[in-house]
């Protein structure tokens, strides 16, 4: 008995450190990032601009979408990285979340734009749809379906660790 | 005197704070409301419920869950409305899943591990 108690000794740390190990050295573990797979819900919205009615017929390919405000602190500070990626060629329509049309456009002045196009959502029901608990948050959406799903702030680190990752994942071009 | 009486009634009285926000047909779909606002983790504020969050992305919910109260709609067809978009988490009472198994037995495990050991510890003596 006192054998097995001994060697007990041994393993239980070391199966506990293995258990630690294996769950907490995970890659991706950003805590923001969701790669649950869906479809964009249906929405009739319109253009922050123009006002002319959208809906998912005017969204096609493989692009980010990404909520902002122009009352969102984290907005003003994720922009710069946006227009980055916008020079860079990659496609991004805004979703302007519970905002003022004419606060939002003045923003997008006085900021520079890097949306393709903006949907207007004043009361956040497509967000609710699609699961946005607030601003910055951006999905990378291929051919109707919403593939990843960052809630914060869009910087490099998390563009490479999040966004590129999943794009070789799933070998799409953006 | 007759404007700061006038002043104070309009103060005082009720009927300025008696505006409800979320309105119900009947008192149990009312307890029901608030009954799982608090079952409901707010997706933004993750360490508190909805009842005690104000965050816009709570306030939607709420408007959603008492919508849905109101179309008759089940505690179970309600909080999966709201965990298929703000993912499992939500739910302050995890469900019995494959990988919830660890969460949920862990402990048993390790109890009964811990008897073993006490009862062959005690045989050993």
């Amino acid at each position: 008995m006192k054998q097995i108690l001994k060697i007990l000794v041994f393993i239980v740390p070391i199966c506990i450190f293995a258990f630690f190990y294996t769950y907490l050295s995970k890659d991706n573990s950003y805590p923001g990032a969701d790669y649950r797979v869906f479809e964009i819900p249906s929405f009739a919205l319109t253009e922050l601009y123009t006002e002319t009615e959208l809906s998912n017929e005017d969204l096609s390919g493989n692009f980010l979408i990404n909520v902002w405000a122009s009352w969102c602190i984290t907005c003003r500070v994720e922009h710069g990285f946006l227009e980055k990626l916008s020079n860079n060629g990659v496609r991004i329509i805004g979703l302007n979340y519970k905002d003022d049309r004419i606060d939002a456009v003045d923003w997008l002045k006085k900021y520079r734009d890097p949306y393709e196009l903006i949907i207007h959502d004043l009361n956040g029901s497509l967000a609710l749809d699609m699961g946005v608990t607030g601003a910055p948050e951006t999905f990378l959406i291929s051919n109707g379906k919403v593939i990843a799903h960052y809630r914060g702030e869009v910087n490099q680190m998390i563009w490479e660790d999040v966004f590129i990752e999943t794009i070789k994942d799933s070998e799409i071009i953006l | 005197m007759i404007k700061v009486a006038l002043y104070f009634l309009f103060i005082f009285s009720t009927f300025l704070y008696s505006e409800t926000y979320y309105e119900f047909d009947d008192v149990e779909n009312e307890a029901r409301f608030y009954n799982l606002i608090k079952e409901i983790r707010c997706p933004k504020c993750t360490s508190g419920s909805l009842a005690s969050s104000n965050a816009p992305v709570s306030e939607d919910l709420k408007k959603v869950i008492s919508q849905m109260i109101v179309e008759g709609k089940s505690d179970a067809e309600i909080k999966n409305y709201i965990s298929d978009r703000f993912g499992k988490d939500t739910l302050y009472d995890t469900p019995v899943e494959p990988n919830t198994y660890v969460l949920w037995y862990s402990p048993f495990i390790f109890l009964t591990f811990c008897l073993i050991i006490f009862f062959i510890r005690e045989r050993a003596k």
